[in-house]
């Protein structure tokens, strides 16, 4: 191949380089499409709000300052929301972990009897569902709505989550467990202290997806806690206030007029908003890439 | 001889399960959460045929009664309702737009990713592609707010400076853009996560195969053409299948985001009219049924949508 391509690089086809050329030109532009919005939120979000509705900012804020940041984070009501979307990513995802891969570790375990009978239930939760409404008047039914546990419970176990598991597990040689067994471990000790410290990527996978599904959602507190105001998460508010700036359609102006005394509109102060919800994700994620990329390809081709 | 062979085989299977008892108890949670939070709720679309009082509590959504047309009341009314035409075809067509454009596109991003030379460069490539999928579409409609709006919108702002319009473009106040919108935020959000699956399938081709291609004179299209999209011919099929089946299901959160009073009229969607006149106006029997005729046309379209790829292809999801 090397030798192959050293051959190739003396005498590039005018079509290589053509290709190579279109390749590298809209790749450059995709990147820049991607990644451009979210500078452009970061760079208003530290802009002065009424400044910002001059327009001509681009790449650097123009008159900066913290003023939208300080706004945000002290108006109570934000602060309540982030502690609750903090609070029910960090339960939500540590129960969900623990639960499905205990699940699934007992599914996985090779020669279990019944094992067919109990996929078969599984696909089955897999593929129909009762849909909303139904779903609704279970949880109402178990007295969970409006209550803090409605965030964390119900999506404790996916069976998605679990065929994933699975088929990580099914990876580890089964003498494993076997040995610790004939040394008298216990099933519990055995998923604790052998299986789950041997799985870190499917724990940095199944963590990041349950953790990001948690923070970014909006619909759990719109379907099943919409009457308690002290269970409305960051997403829930942002929603609020993004869907009524769209529909605010006063000029520039008036904008400006209407924030005469302060430094923030509500526009600056929504893009703050953004950036706190964004932030925790882009501090994550690329540390779990290699992870969760082969978690997707295991769950594509074994599930 | 072969009943003590059997009798031998039930007694071992039995002290199997016994020492095993532990791993089923990790198992018979599992399947007790289903049993909760999966199968009685499907038991409840029974409500669907009924005339449910949610006064009745749990056991009512079986007592109540059954609703005129042989129970068939709730789905009469839904598609006799003005409202069903608008619904389905707003569905339909963003999913079908998505189908359409998102669905080549991260197959082509795919292409172009394997394509680029310098791994540096294909890492920042794809790490970059992946942040849209995590973010909320909350952020996704704040970030369209922030480059399109009439007043704080650079793209807006920018087109005007270049003297290419003469007003701003109410992208998201107008209904006649929100086609547009929905399907240009689904590929800014999804193409790069998309293409992980064909990445994958691209990396899993024999690289002889494009040695000796390249030995016989096959130039950089043409290995792409003849080696590398049959390579992933199969990955494609099964996605396909499953994109098919989608189609009369739509994107919840990004409607609930990207639509507002405005553009109402495209951008009001099965799901989005089950989450309103079911929790909101709590109609609950009526958008149980909205919900069941739903699913029960989706299951349709994959059953179709797989014989199709089966008859054509050979590859199938069942």
């Amino acid at each position: 191949m090397t030798a192959l391509q050293r051959k190739r690089r003396i005498k590039r086809s005018a079509e290589d380089i053509i290709v190579d050329v279109v390749v590298h030109l809209v790749t450059f532009l995709l990147l820049v499409a991607t990644i451009y919005p979210f500078w452009y939120v970061i760079v208003l979000s530290l802009n002065d709000g009424v400044d910002a509705l001059r327009g001509g900012i681009y790449f650097w804020p123009r008159k900066f300052t913290f003023a939208n940041y300080e706004q945000f984070l002290g108006d109570p009501k934000w602060i309540d929301a982030i502690f609750i979307s903090v609070a029910k990513t960090l339960v939500g995802t540590g129960l969900t972990i623990l639960f499905t891969c205990l699940v699934a570790y007992g599914l996985s375990t090779d020669g279990l009897v019944f094992r067919k009978f109990y996929s078969i239930i599984l696909l089955i939760c897999m593929y129909f569902s009762g849909g909303l409404i139904p779903y609704y008047l279970t949880l109402r039914t178990y007295g969970l709505l409006n209550k803090f546990w409605v965030y964390v419970i119900p999506p404790m176990f996916s069976t998605y989550y679990c065929m994933l598991a699975m088929s990580f597990f099914r990876e580890h040689p089964p003498a494993l467990a076997e040995s610790a067994r004939l040394d008298g471990a216990g099933e519990i000790t055995i998923f604790l202290r052998i299986i789950m410290p041997l799985s870190k990527p499917l724990l940095a996978t199944l963590g990041l997806f349950a953790a990001v599904s948690q923070w970014n959602a909006w619909s759990d507190t719109a379907f099943f806690a919409p009457s308690n105001p002290g269970l409305r998460s960051l997403a829930f508010l942002m929603r609020g206030v993004i869907v009524q700036n769209q529909v605010d359609t006063s000029s520039r102006v008036a904008m400006m007029k209407a924030a005469q005394y302060s430094a923030t509109t509500a526009t600056s102060i929504q893009m703050a908003a953004m950036i706190i919800a964004v932030l925790p994700i882009m501090c994550v994620y690329p540390f779990l890439q290699k992870h969760f990329v082969k978690g997707i390809m295991l769950g594509a081709v074994k599930g | 001889m072969s009943q003590s062979n059997q009798v031998r085989l039930r007694n071992q299977t039995r002290k199997q399960f016994k020492r095993q008892l532990p791993l089923h108890l990790f198992v018979w949670a599992g399947i007790l959460f289903l049993v909760l939070f999966s199968i009685i709720p499907m038991s409840g679309v029974i409500i669907a045929f009924k005339d449910y009082n949610i006064k009745a509590g749990f056991k009512g959504m079986f007592t109540a009664p059954w609703t005129a047309n042989s129970g068939f009341k709730h789905f009469i009314t839904f598609v006799t309702n003005r409202k069903f035409s608008v619904l389905v075809r707003n569905t339909v067509i963003i999913s079908s737009l998505k189908l359409l454009f998102a669905f080549p596109f991260a197959i082509l991003f795919a292409i172009m990713v394997t394509e680029v030379r310098s791994n540096a460069y294909k890492r920042i490539v794809q790490t970059a592609s992946y942040l849209p999928h995590f973010v909320s579409w909350i952020v996704v409609a704040g970030i369209v707010y922030a480059m399109f709006s009439t007043n704080i919108g650079v793209i807006n702002e920018l087109l005007l400076k270049l003297g290419w319009i003469k007003e701003p473009i109410p992208l998201l106040l107008e209904a006649k853009y929100y086609y547009l919108l929905a399907t240009a935020s689904e590929i800014w959000k999804e193409t790069g996560w998309s293409a992980i699956i064909y990445l994958a399938a691209i990396a899993g081709i024999d690289p002889a195969l494009y040695e000796s291609a390249q030995v016989d004179g096959a130039g950089r299209l043409r290995r792409i053409w003849h080696i590398t999209l049959p390579g992933i011919q199969g990955t494609v099929a099964i996605l396909l299948i499953l994109s098919v089946g989608s189609l009369f299901s739509g994107s919840f959160d990004q409607a609930m985001m990207l639509g507002n009073d405005m553009n109402r009229s495209r951008s009001e969607i099965l799901d989005v009219f089950i989450y309103q006149t079911g929790l909101s106006k709590q109609r609950y029997s009526y958008a149980a049924a909205v919900g069941l005729f739903q699913s029960v046309i989706s299951l349709i379209l994959v059953i179709l949508a797989n014989a199709g790829s089966k008859k054509i292809s050979g590859s199938s999801l069942f």
